[in-house]
């Protein structure tokens, strides 16, 4: 990016930053005080902006209950989803740009994905649950992993889909007429071109996946095999809200998807940089 | 659409598409076929009467006020999300267009809340809308101003969980633009500066148009998550005050999970899928404007 | 090819309904006892008699959840109905308890007593093993313990009613002349918190005081909120709520315990045991020793607190039911329940823990609490409860935040009920 394009970043870029970032972290500085502060300082009448006290009772009252296998959990169904989903998705979404099924197939296909895509998961729920039963899919993180398939791998059809049209065909049809295979032409080239669309795309199903809640309380049963969604969740009670619990795990959760976001970034950037012009 | 010559070989392109085909048809059709049947049925999963009774549990859903304020509620919040988010989404594209000191971390940062859980956000924004040890209404009060009734007020209640869902998912709009934006040669902005087109004109004719898909898949994208919006009215409002908040999902919920009357829970999910349908339509035509 | 597509495609579409039609697997060696459970002090209770129970039977093993009441509901129906036998120990909510047995889901715990030549202590309060027998009362099969007995209470502030020189609430028009006393004098407090949320938070808060006035719910199964009674207690609550907080519309007993603690409200009309337990404990509450926990305000009628009892009972599915039992009883017996009491604050279904002198000093309102289970009135026995109170709960709601006026309010939600029960 050139300096004619540095220029325009005058004053009201930076009252427009600062607004922005106030916008942006109030609430998560909100997140961390409340997790900083005592139970009895939290239900206080008129809020406090800094804690009188600042404890780290809660982060380890949370960290107590089994964290980090909760967050071994999430991590593993979050990422394990995501790749199959990924690999999946790139391999139709190429299939459906670059030929044309017979039988209206290309979008059908689509249309089906999107209907699925639309269909609130509480409509899928009890029939799955009925299926996975029998196949033994049930308190399984494998289980949990295909029945996530169900919001990642529409999200990450479209998606890529989306990404791809714009990809330019003549490259493939170099590589072709150069005689490589069809799969060397898709990992050596089409991969490549579309990273950028990738990396998008993983992170956002990783958040999916990451956040899912109903299939989660639905299909897992052991305590030691809960998601992190659930082990949140149960920090609000029927009778309290553990806020100082809730909002530590809230942080913790969060902390290995924000460390995710700088690779994130790089590569969203690098990608686009080379891919599409 | 770009195709392969004709001479290509088929097997290979159903080879890697069965994969995925598999895996959507052994998750859904199942529980697709299912939903489209018993929507005809008045069934009732706990205490298992099932009767056929055509279209009735469309008629008496369609004319269910709670539904309909829940439709009517749901339209408003996926119209006003969406085109907020979409707004400020391309707002902040622009505004992080090129390069300045610290526009990595700040780009970063800006990213943060759609990173965080649900659960967690709704729970912190709920503390913060709070009527009476909310901070939102004790700033309002220390400055000698009468406190909004946030998620209290019928009216407010609605828009006050949208603001939530804009405050999450703006990120998302924001990522995909300016992901977009950046796939736009600088010469094109260059050229046209030496042209003196303005930037409001430059913005019109060059870069809207560029950003047109992107733009078209945050819609659509946005506008089927917010029709499944759930989360944030279970743990915000619960629907109330009043219907204020009822949403269809929501609605869905509790006709299939706490009444476990599927067949209107099924009626009600077509009634969506319907709905969702149109405007996927136009998506759709828009994503594949030539053959197919 | 076309063909060829077609039929690969059918095939493949089909084939995962008939290749994965296994059934589930049966457990070997130790007994794992799956229990589903509730989160909070239920959950923490159920945990300390698995570890108690573990002591004892080292080889019984415990896989507890512990899920929010909703999330229980839809989990162990789900699963009951499917049949796959995956919990050994269901918690249900009393009002669910008819749906559930009616099913035929759960044990009969009948001859399980009968192989173990036990037989149901007359200990347990009469009142509550009511509600885990179906047909509802004396006679009905037994498919359900009563494990928890929650009963709802009424709280006030002792200093400001002696500041004040109040009458003690023991009628709702008592209530009523306290509210606006504190209302006038205390700019800082409010002096009525309940839980204005739709659906079953405003409910659970109303009923009290309806059924205090005469009101019913349903009188033979049709519903009865058009009555005169029902009027005058809905126009009651309506004038009360004056005095609640701005935002009661959406209180949940998150925000009526918050209030309760930091000293923000003079009277909640609703208190549940599991609410109030540290209210004594100056780490957490800002009125230690100020609040007084007493049953119900009387009426028209007598005092009418809300019994809310979670029972516990065996799915008939089920691969450890004899297991499961012995379990049941231990959880159940006297000596755990003291126990739970003790550790936990859960509130006990056996008239003997009530009665234990240092659960009385600890907790001051176990006599009330005694009292309101032993004369507390439960909700309609009907397997449409669920949707009776969603709608009574959403025109309740109507009325409090004036969208619609007390009559017809009533007659709406009178109508809408006529069609649930249908």
């Amino acid at each position: 990016m050139t300096g004619s394009v540095m220029s325009r970043k005058g004053l009201l870029f930076w009252v427009l930053m600062i607004i922005v970032l106030i916008t942006v972290l109030f609430p998560l500085y909100w997140i961390l005080i409340t997790a900083l502060k005592t139970p009895l300082e939290n239900i206080l009448p008129v809020p406090s902006l800094f804690p009188k006290k600042v404890t780290l009772e809660n982060f380890f009252s949370v960290m107590r209950t089994g964290f980090f296998k909760n967050l071994f959990n999430s991590l593993f169904v979050a990422f394990t989803s995501t790749f199959f989903s990924l690999v999946l998705a790139f391999l139709a979404s190429y299939a459906l740009l670059r030929y044309k099924f017979p039988y209206k197939l290309n979008v059908l296909f689509l249309i089906w994905v999107l209907i699925v895509k639309i269909l609130p998961p509480m409509v899928l729920a009890i029939p799955l649950y009925t299926l996975f039963t029998k196949v033994n899919l049930i308190n399984n993180l494998w289980g949990l992993i295909l029945v996530y398939q169900v919001y990642t791998l529409p999200y990450c059809i479209w998606m890529l889909f989306g990404f791809m049209k714009n990809l330019p065909l003549e490259f493939e049809q170099a590589a072709e007429i150069d005689g490589a295979s069809k799969l060397k032409t898709l990992l050596s080239i089409v991969v490549p071109l579309s990273s950028s669309g990738i990396a998008a795309t993983a992170i956002f199903s990783i958040i999916i996946a990451w956040d899912e809640f109903l299939f989660a309380l639905l299909f897992i049963r052991s305590p030691s095999l809960q998601t992190l969604p659930l082990k949140i969740v149960s920090f609000i009670t029927e009778y309290e809200t553990l806020w100082g619990d809730l909002m530590a795990i809230g942080l913790l959760a969060t902390l290995p998807v924000l460390f995710f976001s700088g690779y994130y970034y790089k590569r969203l950037t690098e990608g686009f940089s080379l891919g599409l012009k | 659409m770009k195709k392969l010559n004709k001479r290509s070989n088929p097997a290979f392109f159903l080879l890697i598409l069965l994969p995925a085909l598999l895996v959507i048809l052994f998750l859904t059709l199942y529980p697709v076929i299912n939903t489209i049947v018993l929507a005809f049925y008045k069934y009732n999963y706990l205490s298992d009467e099932i009767k056929f009774i055509g279209l009735k549990n469309f008629f008496t859903i369609g004319s269910d006020t709670v539904f309909q304020t829940a439709f009517l509620n749901t339209l408003t919040f996926a119209a006003v999300a969406t085109v907020v988010e979409v707004g400020l989404g391309i707002f902040l594209a622009l505004m992080f267009y090129g390069d300045f000191r610290g526009k990595r971390p700040f780009m970063i940062t800006v990213i943060f809340p759609m990173m965080v859980s649900t659960m967690v956000i709704s729970a912190v924004w709920k503390v913060l809308y709070h009527y009476d040890i909310g901070l939102f209404n004790n700033i309002l009060r220390s400055m000698n101003l009468e406190p909004v009734g946030w998620l209290i007020d019928q009216s407010k209640a609605l828009f006050s969980i949208i603001l939530v869902d804009i405050w999450q998912w703006t990120p998302f709009a924001f990522l995909i633009m300016q992901a977009g934006l950046n796939s736009i040669p600088n010469e094109i902005f260059e050229s046209s500066s030496i042209d003196g087109a303005g930037y409001f004109r430059n913005l019109r004719s060059i870069t809207l148009p560029i950003l047109s898909s992107q733009i078209l898949l945050v819609i659509m994208l946005r506008t089927i998550d917010t029709f499944r919006i759930f989360g944030k009215v279970y743990a915000l409002t619960q629907g109330g005050p009043g219907n204020s908040t009822e949403t269809v999902s929501y609605f869905i919920y509790r006709e299939g999970f706490s009444f476990f009357n599927l067949g209107r829970a099924s009626a009600a999910a077509l009634y969506v899928l319907i709905a969702i349908s149109i405007i996927a339509l136009f998506y759709i035509k828009g994503i594949m404007k030539e053959d197919m | 090819m076309k063909k060829k597509i077609l039929c690969l495609l059918v095939i493949l579409s089909i084939m995962p309904f008939i290749t994965f039609a296994g059934g589930a697997q049966e457990e070997d060696g130790p007994v794992t006892l799956t229990i589903a459970g509730r989160d909070g002090a239920y959950g923490d209770a159920m945990q300390l008699a698995a570890d108690e129970y573990k002591k004892i039977n080292p080889d019984v093993n415990f896989e507890i959840l512990k899920l929010s009441g909703s999330s229980l509901f839809e989990k162990s129906v789900i699963d009951m109905k499917s049949g796959v036998g995956t919990y050994d120990i269901v918690l249900i909510d009393d009002p669910n308890a008819t749906q559930i047995h009616k099913a035929g889901w759960l044990a009969d715990l009948g001859p399980l007593y009968k192989e173990k030549g036990l037989t149901l202590d007359s200990d347990f309060i009469p009142t509550l093993t009511q509600l885990g027998r179906y047909p509802y009362g004396v006679n009905g099969t037994l498919y359900s313990l009563p494990l928890v007995g929650n009963v709802e209470l009424f709280a006030y502030r002792m200093d400001l009613f002696e500041k004040y020189n109040l009458a003690a609430p023991e009628t709702w028009t008592n209530v009523l002349e306290a509210a606006k006393v504190i209302s006038a004098n205390e700019p800082d407090v409010h002096p009525v918190l309940f839980r204005g949320s739709k659906g079953n938070p405003i409910v659970t808060g109303f009923l009290p005081l309806f059924w205090a006035h005469g009101g019913k719910v349903l009188v033979d199964g049709k519903p009865a909120l058009d009555s005169p009674e029902a009027l005058k207690a809905l126009e009651y609550f309506l004038e009360l709520a004056k005095f609640a907080p701005e935002g009661v519309s959406m209180y949940q007993s998150a925000q009526v315990k918050d209030a309760i603690y930091s000293g923000t409200g003079a009277m909640a009309i609703e208190v549940w045991p599991g609410w109030i337990k540290n209210l004594d404990n100056p780490d957490e509450s800002a009125v230690v020793g100020k609040v007084k926990v007493t049953k119900h305000p009387a009426e028209t009628e007598k005092s009418s607190p809300m019994i809310g009892v979670w029972l516990a009972g065996i799915p008939e599915a089920s691969m450890h039911k004899s297991a499961a039992f012995d379990f049941l009883q231990f959880l159940t017996s006297s000596d755990m329940q003291e126990k739970m009491a003790d550790v936990t604050g859960i509130p006990p279904t056996r008239t003997s823990v009530h009665e234990v002198p240092a659960l009385v000093e600890k907790y001051a309102w176990y006599p009330a609490q005694l009292d309101g289970l032993n004369n507390g009135v439960a909700r309609p026995r009907t397997n449409k409860w669920k949707e009776i109170e969603d709608a009574l709960g959403t025109y309740l709601q109507l009325a409090l935040i004036g969208e619609m006026d007390a009559k017809s309010a009533l007659m709406e939600v009178n109508a809408r009920i006529g069609e649930i029960v249908e």
